[in-house]
């Protein structure tokens, strides 16, 4: 398994070096239960090292909490859970990538940060173009909306995840709602 | 936009509220010329503004607004609803005009100006030209025959017009140009000569001074005052001198001896303008080479002032004199207020609030760190930092706190407006107008108080016939207040009319299926359901309201600003509906406490009092507070927290709504400053938490939402209840 990059890597990545060239383009990757994911590093304002978390409850599972991220209030996201397994356990290299997410909400563009939860940060990789495959139909046992692609990477496939879909906000404060009047049930909540 | 049009634009549009508000003061006292005068001021702001940026189609339709308004001021017509109807109309179209002007397009759209077009051919049919003969007998120097003396009457029918501007003209801003070019929408320029003589040589000139002057003669039916007031903008910096058609040559002869360029010279270039005939000039120039003094470029007359001598020669009325005067006293009072105002741009506030919000965070964890430290001397530092910040933060806050007053007044016009539609009459009162709150509050609560007035209005108060059926008095009333109360702003809109029907709306609930029929509510619980969404018990949609959508939204609006409504009604006496805010969005004081591994913040002006819980023996969640019964809820169930329970809990009583409440928490940690930090969207359906806070260790805590969370246990405890559940965790739904 690659370096850990969970310095804290304030400043934004320079587009340059991922729009660069048309034909690939840069992509972070991380290990989530033994699985390799990548996601488009455009995204991705920085990685930091999981800790002080604030949970929020009545809240799903795969909402984790929110941090303090120099002032702002950031909220963190169980990629684990929100594929439908298990919340991550904390370990050693558990990290948090902050992602800068544009969403459409009430015909206004706002700007959220959003974290997730990854047992750990692998390395930066640039994937060609025709090195994608697209998504299996079925299979994955991940939402075929959430595949952007199957990335070669070594011989092996990794996911490439459409982040736009996964942490659709829309989406998530729906499932919030839902999570909400469920959760007294006590099955929701994981922790 | 550029920056001055940018500025025209957030002026005009005070000046046309000024104007609105003035007019509809106008309406109760169509004679009071103060009124008359705001109003007038108001629109020739905007027009010499709107000549000044070059914005044709504005001063074109303001133009004859002032006209109109121009002869209500002389009296020669007077005010009735229909004009004061009709000059709301146009003040609405010049904001429509100011809209077209910021959003950057060249001209109106074609339905704007066939609206425009309309709405002046109204004025000019119904206002100006019925009296257009009056008004050109009004200008002064026929209003008192010129008296014929001297050299007699120069034969021209144009005005004369020496301009001479100030070299400072030009870095205050102000295009002498862009005065000439308004300067023909009153008329026409029939010569013009520019003179450069003040002009010094080139190593002494400053490119930056205006050296010019112009000689003009100039065609047009405006009045002398109209003229003067096209250069009101630079009246303290430019000499100015204008003699009306057919002056005294003497008046002429006066002019050129008080312009600063040589006689001779001057003579020439009225020669030139056309003002003056060779011939006439050559006998002004006999007679005053024959008067007293014999150097004429001296001071002949001049020692008393220039409006005296024009009055004295009859050049001016007395009248336009002092009307002139008490102007310029006007303008200098409002320079004067203004001084004391500082415009400041609202995201540089938002920027000084954001940091003032991450000084209160760092002072926290300066304190905590100093408590840990317990270095006395260190301790009474922070204390003494803390308390600054403290004060600091309440200033800074109070920077943004403007009186309601002003969003209040908007609803006169909106009552008069919609209540004549309706044909119904009804009076606004406004009382705690000097009541203030927060900017960005006062922002966002426009709207949700703009459809409580319309709905009152529309559906509250009766038409004045079933009034006086009822033996109310036909007039209706709908009072708007704002009061303090306890950490927050309560604004009332409360109405005398038919007030909510119970057995209505509880009908109408049942059909939309929202309560089941025979089911027994409170009256609270009944009023509270005209906040669902779609719900409507209008018989008939008006364009105004009774369409359901609007009270959901007005809820939510409320709720978004932290807020609540609530509505109370006597049928047959009235409704009043209270909407209560908080003071700010930014900072508040609150009460930390603790259970389990998280803190939390419950806003301080919620708080009672504070005590320990005392075993409970039941496993029902209430307690007996000095003979009181008080309900209570179990954070530590409420949020699911893990662990056993400490041996020791406390609970904060805390009143929300009116009733009081206990939370039962782990610790009790004291008052704290809390930044409110939005959760942001992912939790807006979140309830019973009204956002985080950092606290000094740099951990998020979460704002108890104290209403909220009373209504989350006591629905849910109804719900398990209802289904014959029992749980753990049945509180929490």
């Amino acid at each position: 398994m690659g370096q850990i990059v969970a310095q804290q890597q304030a400043a934004p990545l320079p587009l340059a070096l991922a729009v660069g060239e048309q034909g690939s383009q840069q992509y972070l990757t991380f290990t989530l239960n033994g699985e390799v994911f990548a996601i488009g590093i455009l995204n991705i304002k920085e990685i930091i090292e999981y800790g002080s978390l604030t949970e929020i409850p009545m809240m799903p599972a795969f909402i984790r909490g929110v941090i303090n991220l120099r002032g702002a209030v950031v909220p963190v996201v169980d990629l684990s859970a929100r594929f439908g397994g298990r919340p991550t356990a904390v370990a050693r290299r558990t990290c948090i990538v902050i992602v800068e997410m544009a969403q459409v909400v009430d015909d206004a563009e706002i700007r959220q940060d959003i974290g997730i939860v990854v047992d750990s940060v692998n390395e930066v990789l640039e994937i060609p173009r025709g090195e994608i495959e697209p998504p299996p139909t079925f299979g994955a046992r991940i939402r075929a909306d959430f595949i952007q692609g199957m990335g070669k990477v070594a011989g092996k496939f990794v996911i490439i995840l459409n982040i736009d879909r996964v942490l659709s906000v829309d989406e998530m404060a729906q499932l919030a709602t839902v999570g909400a009047s469920l959760a007294p049930e006590g099955e929701e909540r994981g922790t | 936009m550029d920056e001055i049009t940018s500025v025209f634009v957030t002026e005009s549009r005070e000046q046309l509220e000024a104007m609105e508000a003035a007019l509809l003061q106008l309406e109760d006292n169509p004679d009071d010329a103060d009124i008359l005068g705001a109003v007038f001021r108001a629109a020739h702001t905007i027009k010499g503004g709107a000549g000044v940026i070059e914005c044709g189609f504005l001063v074109a339709f303001t133009h004859v607004v002032e006209s109109a308004l121009d002869k209500l001021r002389n009296g020669e017509i007077t005010a009735n609803a229909d004009l004061i109807a009709l000059l709301l109309a146009c003040s609405d179209h010049m904001g429509h005009l100011i809209g077209v002007l910021e959003s950057g397009t060249a001209a109106p759209g074609g339905d704007l100006q066939t609206d425009g077009d309309a709405l002046l051919a109204r004025l000019q049919r119904d206002w100006l030209s019925a009296d257009a003969v009056g008004a050109a007998a009004a200008p002064a120097p026929k209003a008192e025959p010129v008296l014929s003396s001297g050299g007699g009457a120069v034969e021209t029918d144009c005005w004369h017009i020496s301009l001479r501007f100030g070299p400072d003209v030009l870095k205050n801003g102000m295009d002498p140009l862009s005065f000439l070019r308004y300067l023909t929408t009153l008329g026409r320029i029939e010569r013009i000569e520019t003179l450069a003589d003040a002009m010094p040589a080139a190593e002494e000139m400053d490119p930056e001074a205006c050296y010019l002057g112009f000689e003009i003669s100039f065609s047009s039916d405006a009045d002398k005052a109209a003229i003067e007031r096209v250069f009101d903008f630079v009246r303290d910096e430019c000499a100015l001198y204008i003699l009306p058609p057919r002056s005294r040559l003497a008046d002429y002869m006066q002019l050129m001896a008080a312009l600063p360029e040589d006689s001779m010279r001057l003579g020439e270039i009225l020669v030139r303008v056309g003002a003056l005939t060779q011939a006439e000039l050559d006998e002004g120039l006999r007679t005053q080479s024959a008067g007293t003094e014999p150097d004429a470029a001296g001071e002949p007359h001049p020692a008393a002032p220039l409006g005296e001598i024009l009055v004295e020669q009859h050049v001016v009325q007395p009248e336009l004199v002092e009307a002139a005067v008490v102007k310029q006293k006007q303008v200098s009072d409002k320079k004067a207020a203004d001084a004391r105002l500082i415009r400041i741009q609202a995201d540089k506030l938002d920027r000084l609030i954001d940091l003032v919000g991450e000084l209160v965070i760092a002072g926290a964890s300066v304190n905590l760190l100093a408590s840990r430290a317990g270095q006395a001397d260190l301790t009474e530092a922070t204390s003494i930092v803390s308390r600054l910040v403290e004060s600091i933060r309440d200033s800074a806050l109070q920077l943004r706190m403007v009186q309601i007053g002003e969003t209040f007044g908007r609803f006169n016009r909106v009552v008069r407006d919609v209540s004549k539609e309706l044909g119904k009459d009804i009076e606004l009162v406004i009382t705690g107008g000097e009541t203030e709150l927060d900017k960005s509050v006062v922002e966002k609560i426009g709207d949700p108080l703009m459809h409580l007035v319309r709905n009152a209005i529309d559906h509250g108060i009766e038409p004045p016939e079933v009034r006086a059926a009822r033996g109310k008095p036909p007039r209706g009333r709908l009072a708007l207040n704002a009061f303090h109360d306890s950490g927050s702003i309560v604004i009332e809109i409360v109405d005398d009319g038919g007030g909510l029907n119970r057995d209505k709306i509880t009908r109408k609930a049942v059909e939309r299926g929202l309560i089941a029929s025979g089911q027994s509510l409170s009256d609270n619980e009944i009023y509270g359901l005209i906040f669902e969404p779609g719900f409507s018990t209008a018989d008939r949609v008006s364009n105004l309201s009774g369409r359901g959508v609007g009270m959901d939204v007005v809820k939510r609006n409320i709720q978004s600003l932290r807020g609540r409504v609530e509505v109370s009604s006597t049928e047959g006496e009235g409704t009043r509906f209270s909407i209560r805010l908080p003071l700010t969005l930014a900072i508040i004081d609150g009460f930390l406490v603790g259970a389990g591994a998280a803190s939390y913040v419950i806003p301080l002006d919620t708080v009672v009092e504070c005590m320990e819980l005392q075993a409970v023996t039941t496993e029902r969640n209430y307690l007996n507070l000095r003979g009181e019964v008080l309900p209570f809820i179990r954070l530590r169930n409420l949020f699911e927290i893990d662990g056993e329970r400490p041996r020791r809990e406390n609970v904060v009583v805390v009143r929300a709504a009116g009733q009081k409440a206990g939370i039962v928490v782990d610790q009790l940690l004291g008052e704290f400053q809390t930044v409110i930090k939005p959760l942001g969207h992912l939790f807006r359906n979140l309830r019973g938490i009204g956002g985080s806070t950092i606290l000094g260790s740099g951990e998020v805590a979460l704002i108890l939402d104290v209403q909220a969370l009373a209504q989350l246990a006591a629905k849910g405890e109804e719900t398990s209840l209802s289904h014959n559940q029992t749980g753990r965790n049945s509180l929490a739904n």
